[in-house]
């Protein structure tokens, strides 16, 4: 391919609004004998925010455990900007540009904040030789306390390991490194779930400012009054299948609320 | 004052003690006893630094002390044969590499958990020093070029002393200002958030294990040069020791958490205590004991340490 057809290609692909971001073919996702997802077909538009939902269960983190690399689909494709890719591993995903907070968070208790935030992504700086790198932990330092701040989580000392800090604060953690990525795609599985009251609203605030800075979040929540609050378009599973697809329109949280009832009854 | 005893009383207990034979051992503080248990010392540390990288990855390496013995045994065989010593040395490190190489590879891609993988390649390791030397011991006249290693002194300063500050500056940079190190440690503490945050956390644990080979060859070789000789057994008495070694490092600097400046001074304390012991003259068999007692020691007190810590909030 030439260089300029290649620029060509490049330019259509970022201004591209009708092939989507990320597209799910036919995923399936069974442990065992398991079957946690079965045949969810689903496209993601560059900027929007998708919700997904539904009860205990129903297979949205098995899902998007797919989509971040951190588990093999059993079967399906993904494709990016129409392009087929595979994430073997989560690596493989975070360098496509799709970072995860996942549920359960994922941090290392005993480390300390700055060492969460950075892991897997550590700063450096040379050190005597060019090639010779070492890490800025000062930098790493600095910019953890900045992720933070944007969270309202004022903790001085970046030092001080995850084990001693709330619930909040660790969510708050997680968040910045998905963050630290600066990621295209920003998956959070029920990131408000520990939080209380003020600290679900800054999160709800950030999830605004990302999509304001033009990245595309997939959001799975339990809370339908977060979703009506922020989603461009809803996404319901039950069982594993995706049975609603469709833009959030005026729907309101008690019509969401319905909708999964509906679908769990309909599964049963 | 709670935090300082916890990260460093059981390192001042061990200056505490070293100032006590000082006082009261007869003959521990001549230059000649000195420069001994600072050159014992040496070998200890640099294979107990093996053990803590590979501990560091969470992995146990129980096969050190059979690697470095098979080690020194290809190192004192080619020097035997009069080849240059240069070639015995990259001979001896391609075996700690080699064997170390097959732990990584036993570990992460068959998934054996490190404490069977790594006892079976002790066997191994053991099988074929005693294979090489047939049961007996390589003696002999060896160069100055070879010997020099452990015993020469450059600018006064004993060349052991040397390689073990060289390997200590080495694991201590590695762990704590590269990326790779900082893999390692993330690996170690929580594989599963490691390879969630996109590291190749068996890449790492193979690097930890390779280390570990690598160390526990610089030791066989070491040994061999101050020795003059190579036998199929001959660092056998040092895997318990090394392995109390890191276990107390873990009880100072940082608690809990095996690492470099803690394993070298706690071999330097394990050294002295047993040389002290022996100026005392207490039987030889106590040193056992204390070794036994240390070792499990250790982890009740890093347990409890990391109990308040957990609680402090
Ligand atoms: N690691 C696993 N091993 C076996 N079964 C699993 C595993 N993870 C999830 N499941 C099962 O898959 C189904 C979907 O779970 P999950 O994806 O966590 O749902 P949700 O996030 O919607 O609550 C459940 O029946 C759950 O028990
Ligand atoms: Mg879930």
């Amino acid at each position: 391919m030439r260089l300029s057809d290649a620029l060509c290609e490049l330019v259509q692909a970022m201004t591209d609004t009708t092939t989507p971001i990320l597209s799910l073919r036919g995923i399936g996702k069974a442990y065992g004998p398991v079957v946690a997802v079965r045949e969810v077909d689903l496209d993601i538009f560059a900027g929007e925010v998708v919700a997904i939902c539904g009860d205990n269960g129903a297979g949205k983190s098995s899902l998007i455990k797919v989509v971040s690399g951190a588990e093999e689909a059993t079967s399906g494709t993904l494709q990016m900007r129409g392009k087929e890719v595979v994430f073997a591993s989560p690596h493989d995903a975070l360098s496509h540009g799709v970072a995860t907070i996942y549920q359960d968070l994922a941090l290392a208790p005993r480390l300390s904040i700055a060492q969460n935030v950075f892991m897997g992504s550590e700063l450096t700086r040379p050190m005597l030789l060019p090639f010779l790198r070492v890490l800025d932990k000062k930098k790493m330092a600095q910019a953890a306390r900045g992720f933070l701040k944007q969270l309202s989580v004022t903790v001085e000392d970046m030092d001080r390991p995850v084990e001693r800090l709330s619930g909040g604060q660790r969510q708050a953690v997680a968040i910045s490194r998905a963050l630290r990525w600066k990621a295209e795609i920003i998956i959070m599985d029920e990131p408000t779930a520990a939080l209380g009251v003020k600290e679900t609203a800054l999160v709800l605030d950030l999830i605004r400012k990302l999509k304001a800075d033009g990245r595309t979040v997939l959001l799975i929540s339990h809370n339908m009054r977060d979703v009506v609050a922020l989603a461009d378009r809803v996404v319901i599973m039950g069982a594993g299948r995706k049975y609603v697809d469709r833009p959030l329109g005026d729907l309101t949280a008690d019509d969401l609320s319905h909708m999964i009832m509906a679908g769990n009854a309909r599964a049963a | 004052m709670r935090e300082i005893i916890g990260r460093y009383g059981t390192a001042l207990a061990g200056l505490a003690l070293i100032v006590f034979f000082v006082v009261f051992a007869p003959n521990f503080a001549t230059t000649m006893n000195v420069v001994n248990v600072l050159k014992d010392t040496s070998f200890l540390a640099i294979l107990a630094l093996g053990f803590a990288l590979a501990f560091t990855v969470a992995e146990l390496d129980l096969s050190i002390a059979e690697m470095a013995s098979l080690s020194a045994v290809v190192c004192g065989w080619l020097v035997q044969l009069q080849y240059p010593p240069l070639v015995a040395v990259l001979a001896a490190l391609s075996v700690g590499a080699l064997l170390g190489g097959l732990n990584g590879y036993g570990v992460t891609v068959l998934r054996i958990p490190s404490l069977i993988m790594t006892l079976g390649t002790a066997a191994i390791a053991k099988g074929f020093a005693f294979m090489i030397t047939q049961g007996v011991a390589f003696v002999g006249r060896w160069p100055v070029s070879f010997t020099g290693l452990a015993r020469g002194y450059t600018f006064g300063i004993p060349n052991l002393v040397l390689w073990l500050t060289g390997v200590t500056l080495f694991a201590w940079g590695l762990v704590k200002w590269t990326r790779t190190g900082a893999h390692m440690v993330a690996t170690g503490e929580a594989d599963e958030a490691a390879r969630l945050s996109g590291i190749a956390t068996g890449k790492m644990k193979r690097i930890g294990l390779l280390l570990s080979g690598i160390l526990a060859a610089i030791t066989a070789v070491l040994l061999a040069a101050n020795l003059s000789s190579a036998a199929p057994n001959m660092a056998g008495d040092y895997l318990l020791y090394a392995i109390a070694a890191v276990l107390l490092g873990m009880t100072m600097f940082e608690p809990g958490k095996p690492n470099v400046p803690g394993t070298v001074f706690a071999a330097l304390v394990l050294k002295v205590l047993g040389n002290g012991l022996v100026l005392l003259g207490a039987p030889y068999y106590v040193q056992d004991i204390v070794l036994g007692v240390i070792i499990i020691g250790s982890v009740a007190f890093s347990a409890s340490v990391m109990k308040k810590a957990a609680f402090k909030v």
